[in-house]
């Protein structure tokens, strides 16, 4: 099941997601939109982090956290809670 | 954009000083930022129709439509630690508002009363006339942006979609309301070259860079032949 969602950060920039999910869990996510994340390749470990994860927010939060950290990445625009409730907007778009 | 990452290399690498290109686009083109996904922000048959190039940034933010002759764009590659020793700044978002600082000031040059809008926009009477975006890489800040001179907004408008969840905490409603250019500022007698001028001066100004008139030097012309490659592959421009 494939699923898109967007969230606009008030005063902030857009967070687009795409995620395919199998079950419980994330078997493909792509995080785009106008924000900034320096270096821009920490995407890259983010989203891969990310696959195969289970749906459960406290688990993807966790993940997606140790990533930006582990590239020592800095956002502009957004947060990392802004990914979450993006993520979190799919989600309950395919329980619902 | 692989003469700005050419420019970039060479700054990181020291062959060059800091650098302020501005250049316009031939053909008309449309850059969306880093993080974007092509078919999403984009309207790739109008741009196919219209006879436009569609390029992937090495920066993040939105997409630009840069009309050829209706729009000037600008790097600027300077290295981090100069540029705070003439213009403190604690984090990205301050920086932002340093080097756009020359940015206003090359506009008050034109007579336009322009403001820095964070995150990265340059707005004249509440609307649009300029966005920005940086790249940092080994202690050196890439900031491009466009300056519009008087792009067609309607064109604008029909090669970039527009995502209604962006258009819902905004003000004005109607896109095409919220962005301007300097002819509609009542400056329809300003030219590239103008531009240009106020836009070298604004900067050398601002940040306190003496820039020589210079071309490319061979070694950035050659990196920026290696990267023109990686821009126009199909990998690079679907990424996302």
């Amino acid at each position: 099941m494939i699923i898109d969602s967007e969230l606009k950060v008030p005063g902030g920039k857009l967070i687009k997601a795409r995620l395919e999910i199998q079950g419980n869990y994330i078997q493909t996510i792509l995080l785009t939109g106008d924000f900034f994340l320096h270096p821009e390749d920490a995407i890259f470990e983010v989203e891969s982090s990310l696959i195969g994860s289970s749906t459960d927010l406290a688990n993807i939060k966790e993940k997606l956290e140790k990533a930006l950290k582990k590239k020592d990445a800095r956002l502009l625009g957004v947060s990392p809670d802004d990914f979450i409730n993006v993520i979190k907007k799919a989600l309950d778009q395919a329980v619902s | 954009m692989a003469v700005d990452e050419a420019i970039l290399w060479a700054r990181i690498k020291n062959i060059v000083p800091d650098t302020l290109r501005v250049y316009t686009w031939l053909p008309s083109a449309v850059s969306i930022g880093f993080f974007q996904s092509l078919n999403l922000e984009v309207d790739l048959e109008e741009c196919k129709r219209s006879g436009f190039d569609v390029v992937r940034r090495i920066t993040g933010g939105g997409a630009v439509y840069h009309e050829s002759g209706g729009e000037l764009t600008y790097s600027l590659i300077v290295g981090e630690e100069s540029l705070k020793t003439v213009k403190h700044f604690d984090d990205i978002q301050s920086s932002y508002a340093v080097i756009c600082q020359g940015l206003l000031e090359g506009f008050s040059k034109l007579g336009i009363s322009a403001q820095f809008k964070p995150i990265n926009d340059i707005i004249v009477n509440g609307k649009k006339i300029s966005g920005n975006a940086q790249t940092r890489r080994n202690g050196v800040i890439l900031q491009h942006g466009t300056i519009l001179l008087n792009t067609d907004i309607p064109t604008m408008f029909k090669v970039l979609k527009v995502s209604k969840e962006k258009i819902s905490d905004k003000a004005i409603k109607a896109v095409e309301a919220r962005v301007t250019t300097i002819f509609k500022e009542g400056k329809d007698g300003i030219n590239l070259v103008d531009v240009k001028k106020s836009l070298h001066d604004g900067f050398s100004e601002a940040l306190n860079v003496q820039f020589d008139d210079a071309s490319l030097t061979n070694i950035e012309s050659n990196k920026a032949v290696e990267y023109r490659e990686r821009f126009s592959s199909p990998n690079w421009i679907n990424q996302r």
